[in-house]
């Protein structure tokens, strides 16, 4: 329990001091959201109306930096995270569930996917050691995560969308398609993620194969695996209780930063298959300088970070009795 | 992955850029048959926000045209006029009076009359609150008022016929019954939008994916639109709309291609054509308070030192054409153009010349082949550009090139966008490479006017509106107000005359390319497309408000 107060601790004080960072940072940008303004009126922006408009996105330009500090911190504890300049007058919030959606559906499944279908063929490659699936899986994944993720999602789009017409080439459904919650809709919706979805697993399950793989030969190699095949316990038992089960404790916490980092979309792919996905308005509320927008993601895909990282700890401590005890 | 195109960027962003065309259809043959869903092909680089604010600067590139419309529509390329809510207009004798006469019989798509009223009520609204006069037209009016029950009157400040452009073709007209109902219209999103346009955005109509445009049926215009349908889908990336429109998914383009022919028109050549038309100038920004660029002979000098074409060919595929000195898009304005005076200076790529220039101007040229002051300091000078505009790197390699056999260094430097264009409206830069900023219009003294009127600059340090190398010619200022307050086109053409033989004199600003208006078409099933030989509209889907033109006069084959 002291264990998971500790990690409790260390979540609440990271969380202030990236919030306080994400409030600081942008502000160390040249430019800011007067400038900004102007530059999307074309300089034909008198000062009257630079106010009103400030006003309108709830920019202080006339409050001091402590007062702006301890609104912002409010407002973050409420989820309100204001206007969006880029999209004014949309609430950052209405922007940022735009794409929310199709991030978490697409990024979420692939990496879930790829996280249990790697680890699952590390496991099993690691048990035949030198066999059929050890001697092929591995050593081809890995080469294909060491493609660039675009020549990889090109080539995809290329061969399954144009060449055969198999699959859509680009967007997260058609247009033709009303988006309710109805079969017609579903399918469509999965019929366009199954390409984007595919590459992402693709490029990204070596890595989890590598690692598990690995693990899981030292963990073999260990007194009490061999005590356990002595004790006659199943193959399977040995395999997933015994090995795996100590294997996988170094690859959790990479899979929990991987499932917080979900949240910053996956750029590429958004770009390649032109899906919509919080990496695009990422970026985007770089190129404007859309402040709003900017903090509300950096402080999401943080909070993810650390809720994830925070899971996994609690993870770690139910599935590792070891970490229980030291503390 | 960036793709090289400085100029949709900012005309999207420039909103109400143009204005619309006619009507009636000049095609030929029969009355065109009704149905059919064109879809648009145009990388915004942004999922749509599904707002139609008309006048809301993000929104307004969506609403203002097929949704919402303007008094008047003038056309981008020629200035040629046709009435819109407007049946006609009249100049007073001193040009400081306006009167509109509104048409009768046009709807809402709500299925309410528009009236006088509703055109009196935009322009009170955008009066008080100034955040919404988008195109700044209270800073020449002084007045609106409704006289008999269809006629609105406007009074100017002072004579201001230019000005005609943004009221008339540049101010779309909201409906007073829905919008005196809005509490906030500075912050309103109007996501089910009520027009007088040929298209509707119904409830559901737009998702962050796609925009579909359907059939308003009260539309004014017997027979119109033809088409059923327009869908609008959302690209954040050039390659993938690149892609759609090569596979005959989209029909209508705004696109920069790399090898067009190659790449799209070869796969359907009977059907896919593509026209570029020049619509405002990428120039070389010189400013003029620093040393010794104030020098005529120096600006001059780097005027000879630039191979136009061959910057138009490198840096920009050929597709953007060359400029030229006297600031006047060709072949676009081409009547505006003053031959004899331009063959008179024949500003043509001279290194020598433009050596002799700086010799006169009183440098002298270094062991280095680069020209110094009497202090010894080189003639050496950083230009600003966008960073992620590659087709603009790629022109300014050419520049560099070019001036560095005239004896001048030149080297890049890149910005974001917001400070780049920060940068150029308070004047902290040497030189600069682009663009204005505001919005060209439909003959050359728009752009002109805000690339040399004194009156849109401001001190260094201060935000200008225009005129971002601080010249200031007392003269040229004088003929800017002439134009401004004639409305006889004889006596404009006279006094452009007099300001392109400044330019080409004083060398304000370098033209280096001209940037155009992205533009293919498939005809394989539909016709009534914008051409060269039928410029009706600017031909752009990003060309607003004119793509309403389009979207009217396009028709299934």
């Amino acid at each position: 329990m002291r264990y998971l107060i500790r990690r409790l601790e260390f979540f609440v004080v990271t969380l202030w001091a990236a919030v306080t960072l994400n409030f600081i940072l942008p502000r160390l940008l040249p430019g800011g959201p007067e400038v900004a303004l102007r530059t999307r009126f074309h300089g034909r922006i008198n000062p009257a109306t630079v106010k009103s408009l400030e006003v309108a996105l709830g920019i202080h330009s006339d409050q001091n930096l402590l007062q702006q500090y301890v609104s912002y911190l409010g407002n973050m504890l409420r989820g309100d995270f204001g206007v969006s300049l880029g999209f004014y007058p949309q609430r950052v919030s209405y922007v940022i569930m735009l794409a929310l959606p199709w991030t978490l559906g697409l990024v979420g499944t692939a990496t879930v996917i790829a996280f249990v279908l790697g680890t699952l063929i590390g496991i099993f490659g690691a048990w035949r050691r030198g066999g059929v699936l050890d001697s092929l899986l591995p050593p081809v994944f890995v080469v294909i995560s060491a493609f660039p993720y675009f020549w990889v999602g090109l080539l995809t789009i290329l061969i399954f969308a144009v060449t055969l017409g198999w699959f859509p080439q680009a967007f997260g459904s058609s247009s033709e398609v009303t988006s309710e919650f109805s079969w017609p809709y579903i399918s469509d919706v999965v019929y366009h993620s199954i390409l984007p979805a595919f590459t992402i697993v693709l490029t990204s399950i070596g890595g989890w194969i590598l690692t598990m793989r690995n693990n899981m030969i030292t963990t073999l190699a260990e007194d009490y695996i061999k005590m356990a095949r002595a004790k006659g316990l199943s193959t399977s038992r040995i395999m997933f209780q015994y090995a795996a089960r100590n294997a996988i404790l170094p690859n959790l916490v990479g899979f929990a930063m991987s499932l917080g980092f979900v949240i910053s979309g996956a750029l590429l792919v958004e770009i390649v298959f032109n899906y919509p996905g919080l990496g695009t308005f990422l970026l985007q509320a770089v190129n404007n300088e859309d402040f709003s927008l900017m903090q509300a993601l950096f402080f999401l895909i943080t909070f993810a970070v650390l809720l994830a990282v925070l899971a996994a700890d609690v993870l770690t401590a139910w599935l590792d009795p070891r970490t229980r005890e030291r503390a | 992955m960036k793709r090289p195109r400085g100029l949709l960027i900012s005309s999207l962003a420039v909103i109400a850029v143009l204005a619309a065309a006619c009507g009636t259809t000049s095609s030929s043959g029969g009355t065109p048959s009704k149905g059919g869903t064109l879809v648009i092909d145009n990388e915004s680089g942004t999922l749509w926000a599904c707002g139609f604010n008309p006048l809301n600067p993000n929104d307004a590139s969506f609403a203002f045209g097929p949704v919402y419309e303007q008094l008047v529509y003038v056309n981008l390329l020629s200035g040629k006029q046709t009435p819109m809510l407007a049946s006609s207009y009249k100049w007073s004798s001193d040009n400081k009076t306006l009167t509109f006469t509104i048409r009768s019989g046009v709807k809402w798509s709500d299925g309410q009359p528009f009236t006088a009223d509703d055109v009196l009520y935009t322009f009170n609204l955008i009066k008080s609150n100034s955040a919404l006069d988008l195109q700044s037209v209270w800073s020449v009016l002084s007045g609106v008022s409704k006289q008999g029950s269809d006629q609105v009157v406007m009074t100017f400040q002072s004579p201001s016929a230019p000005s005609f452009y943004y009221i008339a073709g540049q101010q779309p007209i909201v409906p007073q019954h829905i919008w005196s109902q809005i509490k906030d219209p500075v912050s309103e999103n109007d996501a089910v939008p009520i027009g007088t346009g040929p298209f509707l955005v119904a409830q559901g109509g737009c998702t962050p994916q796609n925009i579909a445009y359907t059939r308003n049926p009260h539309y004014w215009q017997p027979g119109l639109p033809y088409l059923d349908k327009v869908n609008y889908p959302a690209f954040t990336d050039n390659d993938p709309a690149n892609q759609y429109l090569a596979t005959g998914q989209a029909q209508w383009g705004g696109q920069f291609i790399p090898n067009i022919d190659t790449y799209w028109v070869n796969k359907d050549k009977a059907n896919r054509h593509y026209w570029f038309p020049p619509i405002q100038n990428v120039n070389l920004f010189m400013n003029l308070t620093v040393k010794p660029l104030d020098n005529k002979l120096v600006r001059q000098a780097l005027a000879f030192g630039i191979d136009r074409g061959k910057v138009s060919k490198i840096g920009e595929y050929g597709y953007q054409p060359a400029g030229n000195q006297t600031g006047v898009v060709t072949p676009t304005f081409n009547d505006w153009y003053d031959s004899n005076q331009a063959a008179k200076y024949n500003y043509k790529f001279d290194p020598a010349k433009a050596q002799s220039l700086l010799q006169q101007a009183g440098l002298t040229k270094g062991s280095d082949g680069i020209f110094k002051d009497s202090s010894g300091k080189r003639l050496s000078f950083t230009v600003i550009s966008i960073s992620g505009y590659t087709d603009w790197t790629a022109s300014l390699q050419v520049v560099a090139d070019n001036l560095k056999q005239a004896g001048v260094e030149v080297k890049e430097q890149d910005f974001s966008h917001d400070d780049y264009f920060n940068k150029l409206f308070t004047g902290d830069f040497q030189l600069g490479y682009g663009s204005l900023s505001t919005s060209p219009g439909p003959n050359p003294f728009y752009e002109l006017r805000n690339t040399l009127y004194s009156q849109t600059t401001a001190p260094l340090g201060q935000t200008a509106s225009g005129d971002y190398g601080r010249f200031n010619d007392a003269t040229t200022d004088k003929l800017i107000e002439q134009f401004t307050a004639t409305t006889d086109s004889a006596e404009q053409h006279k006094i452009m005359k007099q300001i392109e033989g400044i330019v080409l004199e004083q060398v304000p600003v370098i033209p280096v390319t001209e940037s155009v208006s992205w533009y293919q078409y498939d005809t394989k099933v539909f016709a009534g497309w914008p051409t060269k030989d039928d410029p009706y509209a600017a031909p752009a889907p990003w060309n607003i408000p004119d793509w309403e033109q389009v979207m009217l006069r396009v028709h299934k084959k």
